[in-house]
């Protein structure tokens, strides 16, 4: 295992009662890399997803994040590790504005301990500190402008732009995407594209993502890991996936 | 809100200082009742305004902060600013029990039932535990003191009260401007996203569930020295619908709101005289009438008015 | 342990969970049409108890035309309830809705503290007061005209449901309101409907209780307890669950007030709904889990 495995999962699974969700799979994330799970509906994708987040837990196999296993950590605790995620949809707060789910996505370094706050000042200077990072990641990612606005307001294209600016607000060097595409106009996706490999380029952070848009997946993806009935059926850079007989029939045969 | 209108608020205190100098004893008790129910108020809507969660178990910590102020003067003959801050411990442990079933998840409906009984249950107790409270009849609380000086007077006990509504408005306001704050809302909104975010949302729970409780239950402890005698009646679910209409008509969420509800819910039952059942048919309709027309409390009239009166932590 | 005794609280279980039982059936038939608790509700069958009075002892008008009247009245109090106060905020928030409801309940125990406050009103029976013994069990009338009216309420509940045309809409539409408005159910109207339904389900509640126990205008706050208590340990939103918790609260407490300590028939009403819900959520016959976070 070398350092720069940054998500190694082997032989996961995770069972609904009678029913298996997920089926002994085994991959891994590098640093600076993008990995898609793609697949037909019902292939495991999601629970996949969200057994590495922490809100489903797998029953079994190992999920090791830096080298520390973490399948049963809860998902504050693995968010706070740096694997950070967004939501395919309804992950704002939509009542908060964009500024503020920033904040929150700050919250683990706004520095202002508990008693702290009751006496001096040092609350309101982190407070301070905290909203002139966020104006400035907000404006980096061109929604600096509709930062005062409730993030239930805004379009779809921002909010996803909000809420990925949310989960990069730590630094994260994991960053968990599900399906950050869907709803997208195609200019949308071409910016969508381009951030992500930028992300993961410049600034070596490892990526995975769910993701149905076949094209975005073929333009952006290092590796595609493709799952089929709660099976990893291919795990391998786009062209060869693209080739791959057990792939094609995975989707035919849901079609 | 700019500082310049924040430092402003602390002018209110001030304001009210000379004030007792103008009131007569009935009307000085009336504005002390108003004062106590302040914390009474912002413990409440903390929980269910700020976090969101149904928790109808209010009155469990005002009466349990009662009952500890009066029975650690009752029995141990300690003096009244000594009973204040267990009464505040009480409520926060109280309020940290009534936490336990939301943090396994039970929210809605369930929730306030269950906060709605173990309210009830305290009640209760108080009934029963005769040879402690006095059970049915009551207990006299002895007068209070603060540090040797005999608050035997309304208009003594108006500041030792106005102080100690101060501290709590200062530090509840800081908190709710905190990230905690921030975070309390953040789990109002949607708590598997604030989980996400690293938000440790069980212990935020707790905290919330234990700020509020303390504060109501250090209302409670001045209550007991403000009416003088203590008996179970004064914290059944008539009491409950008093202190919702404060947090409905002030405003959910908002600390002002919570203050502008006391001042307003103990004021106005003195503009028409009081026959049994007359509060409750009041409240309740005041209740309706605030939800179908104006759901978001006074606070909500005051925001349009001026931002500066917005707290920064009230949604809209 | 005398067991000789367990015959006769058995039957003065049974007797008092007959009545728990109509009250969390009302309950229960107002949360299924509109997945909404009526915290008012237990004032609602007050307000049926003294309806009684009012119409029997009040108006002169015989006891079972007084009965009609008051379930009558609350009907059209639990419609009236639903279509002009909770029907325009049922897109809000839950807290609002709780509130609406348990405010409406509220005014209705202040309308009757102002009124009735000082007094309380005699039980007053329209049957003659008897007792029957089988062996060393003593029943009394009281026992037999409940436990007979209310199975009777209940065969004719389930032949409405199960038989009658109307019956298949109202259980259609507990399951899947969506599927019976596309099939042209008038789903609003269903709702006040129901909330008509069950407050008049929960006054034949209250009747009963106009005619064992003293009225007090604080009975709704324990009625509500009560029926709480039995929704919980039936299943929340089972109807017949919440007849089963019933009639088992009655027994419980009968139980355990004789065999543990008294306190327990004051208490218990408070404490399962505490513990069945942190230990076995859906209760004995809960279909679905409770909301989860």
């Amino acid at each position: 295992m070398t350092d720069a495995q940054l998500l190694q999962l082997r032989d996961v699974t995770v069972r609904f009662g009678g029913l298996v969700a997920v089926d002994s799979v085994s991959f891994s994330v590098n640093s600076g890399e993008i990995c898609a799970l793609i697949g037909p509906n019902g292939a495991g994708k999601t629970t996949l997803f969200n057994a590495v987040s922490g809100n489903v837990v797998a029953d079994s196999g190992s999920i090791l994040f830096r080298g520390e296993e973490i399948r049963q950590l809860t998902p504050h605790e693995i968010s706070a590790r740096g694997a950070r995620r967004t939501f395919q949809n309804g992950g704002l707060f939509r009542d908060l504005t964009a500024l503020e789910n920033v904040l929150v996505g700050l919250h683990a370094q706004v520095a202002s301990g508990f008693i702290g706050l009751l006496f001096g000042n040092r609350s309101a200077a982190a407070e301070a500190a905290a909203t002139r990072r966020a104006r400035e990641l907000l404006e980096l990612m061109g929604v600096g402008a509709m930062a005062d606005q409730k993030a239930g307001a805004l379009s779809g294209g921002q909010q996803r732009m909000v809420e990925i600016v949310r989960a990069l607000a730590t630094n994260p060097p994991l960053l968990l995407l599900d399906e950050p595409a869907v709803g997208l106009a195609p200019q949308a996706r071409q910016q969508l594209a381009a951030i992500i490999r930028t992300l993961a380029r410049e600034r070596g952070i490892g990526i995975l993502l769910i993701e149905h848009a076949i094209e975005l997946v073929m333009s952006v993806a290092d590796r595609v890991i493709v799952l089929n009935d709660g099976r990893k059926v291919a795990d391998a850079p786009p062209e060869q996936v693209r080739a791959d007989r057990a792939v094609l029939e995975a989707y035919l045969g849901h079609a | 809100m700019s500082r310049v209108t924040r430092r402003l608020f602390w002018l209110i205190p001030l304001v009210l200082v000379p004030v007792p100098l103008l009131l007569n004893p009935y009307q000085q008790y009336v504005v002390n009742t108003a004062l106590l129910y302040v914390p009474v108020g912002i413990g409440f809507n903390l929980v269910v305004g700020n976090l969101g969660l149904l928790a109808f178990s209010n009155v469990a910590y005002f009466g349990l902060g009662a009952y500890t102020s009066g029975v650690l003067m009752a029995h141990l003959g300690l003096p009244w600013w000594l009973t204040v801050i267990p009464a505040g411990m009480v409520g926060g442990v109280a309020g940290s029990i009534a936490s336990i079933p939301a943090l396994r998840g039970v929210r809605l409906f369930y929730l306030a039932i269950m906060t709605l009984a173990f309210g009830e249950l305290m009640r209760w107790t108080y009934i029963r535990w005769e040879v402690l409270t006095g059970g049915s009849m009551g207990m006299a609380v002895p007068t209070a003191s603060l540090f040797g000086w005999s608050l035997d007077t309304d208009r003594r006990r108006f500041y030792a009260f106005l102080a100690i509504v101060v501290l709590i408005v200062a530090t509840t306001d800081r908190l709710l401007r905190s990230r905690f704050g921030r975070a309390f809302l953040a789990i109002k909104d949607n708590e598997i996203a604030a989980a996400a975010m690293g938000i440790p949302t069980d212990r935020y729970i707790v905290l919330a569930f234990a700020w509020g409780g303390a504060v109501v239950g250090l209302g409670g402890a001045m209550f007991a020295i403000s009416v003088g005698h203590l008996s179970p009646i004064s914290f059944d679910l008539t009491e409950l619908i008093r202190q919702f209409a404060i947090i409905m008509v002030g405003g959910l969420g908002s600390l002002t709101g919570g203050i502008i509800g006391a001042v307003i819910i103990t004021a106005a039952p003195q503009v028409f005289t009081s026959f049994p059942g007359f509060d409750e048919l009041v409240f309740g309709l005041l209740i309706v009438l605030v939800i179908l027309f104006l759901p978001r409390g006074l606070a909500s009239l005051l925001a349009r008015a001026h931002p500066a009166f917005v707290d920064r932590y009230y949604r809209d | 342990m005398m067991l000789s005794l367990l015959p006769q609280l058995l039957v003065s279980g049974i007797s008092s969970g007959m009545l728990y039982a109509l009250i969390a059936l009302s309950m229960t038939v107002v949360y299924r049409a509109t997945t909404v608790v009526n915290f008012g509700h237990g004032d609602m069958v007050a307000a049926g108890a003294y309806a009684v009075f009012v119409f029997g002892l009040g108006f002169g008008f015989p006891f079972l035309v007084a009965m009609a009247l008051a379930i009558a009245v609350l009907f059209l109090a639990g419609f009236a309830t639903q279509r002009f106060l909770m029907q325009p905020i049922v897109a809000g928030p839950h807290l609002s809705l709780a509130m609406m409801a348990l405010a409406v309940g509220y005014t209705i125990r202040g309308a009757l503290r102002l009124e009735w406050g000082t007094e309380t009103l005699n039980p007053s029976r329209p049957y003659p007061q008897d007792i029957y013994m089988f062996g060393n069990v003593v029943i009394t009338t009281d026992d037999v005209v409940i436990c007979g009216f209310v199975l009777l309420l209940l065969a004719a509940l389930f032949l409405l449901l199960q038989m009658t045309p109307l019956g298949k809409v109202i259980q259609a539409t507990f399951q899947s309101q969506r599927g019976a408005a596309l099939v042209g159910i008038n789903v609003p109207m269903f709702h006040a409907l129901m909330w008509g339904g069950g407050a008049a389900l929960g006054a034949i509640g209250g009747v009963m209780l106009s005619m064992i126990t003293p009225l007090t205008p604080d009975l709704g706050q324990w009625t509500l307890v009560q029926g709480f208590a039995a929704m919980t340990l039936g299943g929340f939103g089972s109807l017949g669950g919440a007849v089963a918790g019933g009639i088992l609260l009655g027994i419980t407490e009968k139980l355990l007030g004789f065999y543990a300590n008294t306190v327990f028939i004051e208490i218990t009403g408070y404490l399962v709904p505490i513990l069945v819900l942190l230990l076995r959520p859906q209760g004995l016959f809960g279909r679905r889990a409770i909301v989860r976070v």
